[in-house]
């Protein structure tokens, strides 16, 4: 059972040049416990996708959907109200630039008392007051910071980035959430912190069936634990289905490129130059029209002007009129 | 001739304050010395909270050092007015949404460093610098009227880029400027950065948790542990032969998922 279920969001823009589509049917599906990773270029929208399904969004902004549903709710159709309360107690994002979104006035550990749930407390003033500080600490344990009161006393500017990462990933897994959004976690952390925070996350998404939602700019930061994942170009899905299937057998002339590129598979001499997807993501006002990726893609043809729909071959579902593999090849 | 950049015994301690109570101080980087050539690329290295942002900020100026020197081209830093010193030293930050000034556009927070360092340019000749910038770091014209509010984290951190490399200085310092960029994007400004180098004698810091790139551009490697230089040495030393098992782990290959290369062969 899917307990996130997107289909063909739409979200669009007022600018000067008109309005732009910043996302463009998306789908994305996911199940109780899954971790799905989205991969895609800078400026694809992610980010985007993660504040429209929390409802951070401006409320200018046009938004649309056959489906926008969170287990038994209808999130488009609900009252604001009532959305804010399901998905504060249901979700939680680790966000992109974790310092920017702490209080600077206030200190580390009033911040992450604060997001301790009131409802988890009993007893008397002194001894909630008590308990809270306990579950803090325990908190900064869990995401392996070991000098708790110093880094609770201190102010978010005090903090290294590593550090503000690690304690916005204290606050969002502070009251239990079904899901959780991480836009790039552990861009600050070294390999060793890094595998940690999985081990941690992956632990919860199993033990607790909590569904996360990775969101990443590289694939090979995707984790083996994530058994999904989805890849995303201008606001457009390219391509989704098991990780495995997807890094073995793409489909996709977009998740081949993101293969190709990731910087692991060039054993390049030192200083020589590397290769580069050509050309630059197009800014929204001029966004290429049907397949987004068209202007870049080696093997773009004239159909490529209509918006390719989405084709599946097993669990693996793309949108390309020219497809790397095809429905007729069975393994 | 002297060394491009010397950096001599300097160390660092913040006091957290709390009220009026006395602070408390705590060290975060315990005199250290080095020095870099021109031309070269230095990558730091290190575990989270261990003073790598620390150090590149005093390098840059952004931070006074609690004791120690530095000198570019023998001449000592904290003797040099701000001006003089942004010609030399540039440094792009960890966060780069905080460094920008949301209020202006972003083709006028590159024309900025030029004003005061024009040459005798005309506006139009230093617009035209602004544009060649922004298309160098794989931005387009389009975003010289761009807020920055309107740019998603991996394009702010292309016009910090931007911001640092318009004025081509001798000495770019990067703290972790590579995270937020998409690999296509990441492997453009490496190239750039290479360009630079070889055309200008361009020296690079960057600060990085990246093996591959460190080993792909760095000739020289430091290692910081909890405030300590724990390991200096060229890139191809401590890889071969690492005098600490941090250095060891830190270079190691962090690739999650180990990716077949090419391999589309069938079960
Ligand atoms: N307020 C805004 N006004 C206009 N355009 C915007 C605004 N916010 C975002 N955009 C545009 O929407 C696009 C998607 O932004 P988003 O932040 O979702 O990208 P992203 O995929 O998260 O990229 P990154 O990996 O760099 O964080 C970008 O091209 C950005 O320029
Ligand atoms: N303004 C400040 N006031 C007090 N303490 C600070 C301040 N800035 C940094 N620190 C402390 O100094 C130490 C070193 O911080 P620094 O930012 O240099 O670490 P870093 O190596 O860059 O870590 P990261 O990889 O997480 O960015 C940390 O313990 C940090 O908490
Ligand atoms: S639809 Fe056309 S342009 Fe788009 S990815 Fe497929 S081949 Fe390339
Ligand atoms: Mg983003
Ligand atoms: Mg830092």
């Amino acid at each position: 059972m899917n307990i996130l279920d997107i289909r063909n969001l739409t979200i669009e823009l007022e600018t000067d040049a008109g309005l732009v589509r910043v996302l463009d049917r998306f789908s994305l599906q996911l199940a109780e416990g899954e971790i799905h990773t989205l991969v895609g270029e800078s400026g694809s929208g992610k980010s985007l996708l993660a504040k429209a399904i929390l409802g951070f969004i401006n409320p200018k902004w046009k938004i649309t959907a056959d489906r926008l549903w969170w287990r038994q709710y209808d999130l488009l159709n609900l009252n604001p109200a009532a959305r804010r309360i399901i998905t504060g107690r249901d979700m939680a994002m680790i966000f992109q630039d974790p310092s920017s979104y702490l209080d600077p006035n206030d200190k580390v550990g009033a911040q992450l008392r604060e997001s301790i749930p009131r409802g988890e407390l009993s007893g008397i003033y002194l001894k909630r007051r008590a308990d809270r500080q306990t579950r803090a600490e325990r908190l900064l344990h869990r995401v392996g910071i070991k000098n708790t009161e110093e880094v609770m006393d201190a102010y978010p500017h005090e903090l290294s980035e590593g550090l503000a990462q690690k304690i916005s990933i204290a606050m969002a897994i502070a009251h239990n959430p079904k899901l959780l959004i991480a836009d790039e976690p552990t861009t600050a952390m070294e390999p060793n912190t890094r595998a940690q925070i999985y081990r941690l996350l992956t632990k919860l998404s199993a033990s607790q069936g909590m569904s996360i939602l990775m969101i990443t700019q590289d694939l090979t930061a995707v984790i083996p634990e994530s058994k999904q994942m989805s890849l995303i170009y201008c606001g457009q899905l390219m391509e989704t289905g098991p990780t495995e299937q997807l890094m073995s057998t793409p489909a996709h002339p977009y998740t081949e490129a993101m293969l190709n590129m990731s910087l692991y598979h060039q054993q390049s001499e030192p200083k020589s130059r590397l290769p580069t997807l050509t050309g630059a993501i197009p800014t929204l006002q001029h966004m290429p029209i049907g397949c987004r990726l068209g202007p870049r893609c080696p093997y773009a043809r004239k159909a490529c002007v209509q918006q390719p729909a989405l084709r599946k071959i097993k669990s693996q579902q793309f949108a390309c009129h020219y497809p790397l593999r095809d429905g007729d090849d069975h393994e | 001739m002297s060394k491009l950049l010397e950096v001599r015994n300097i160390s660092k301690y913040y006091t957290h304050k709390d009220g009026w109570l006395p602070g408390r101080r705590i060290c975060a980087l315990e005199p250290l010395s080095f020095s870099l050539e021109r031309g070269e690329t230095l990558a730091i290295m290190g575990e989270t909270g261990s003073g790598k942002s620390t150090i590149a900020k005093i390098i840059a100026g952004a931070e006074k050092p609690s004791s120690g020197e530095l000198f570019i081209n023998g001449q000592a830093l904290d003797k040099m007015a701000d001006q003089q010193r942004c010609r030399y030293v540039r440094m792009i930050f960890q966060d780069s949404l905080r460094s920008l000034n949301p209020q202006i556009t972003v083709g006028k927070q590159l024309l900025e460093p030029l004003l005061f360092n024009h040459d005798g340019r005309s506006l139009e000749e230093r617009k035209k610098r602004v544009f060649e910038t922004l298309r160098k770091v794989g931005l387009l014209p389009e975003h010289y009227h761009f807020y920055p509010h309107m740019l998603s984290s991996g394009q702010q951190q292309r016009v910090c880029i931007a911001r640092a490399i318009v004025l081509e200085p001798q000495i770019i310092v990067a703290d972790e400027a590579f995270a937020a960029l998409d690999p296509s994007i990441r492997a453009q400004i490496i190239n750039l950065i290479l360009d630079l180098q070889q055309d200008m004698g361009i020296s690079f810091i960057f600060v990085t948790h990246s093996p591959e790139i460190v080993k792909h551009v760095s000739d020289k490697i430091l290692i910081m542990h909890r405030g300590k230089m724990i390991e200096f040495g060229t890139t191809q030393a401590l890889i071969t032969d690492p005098q600490e098992s941090l250095t060891a782990t830190l270079l190691q290959a962090d690739n999650n998922y180990k990716v077949p290369l090419h391999s589309t062969t069938k079960e």
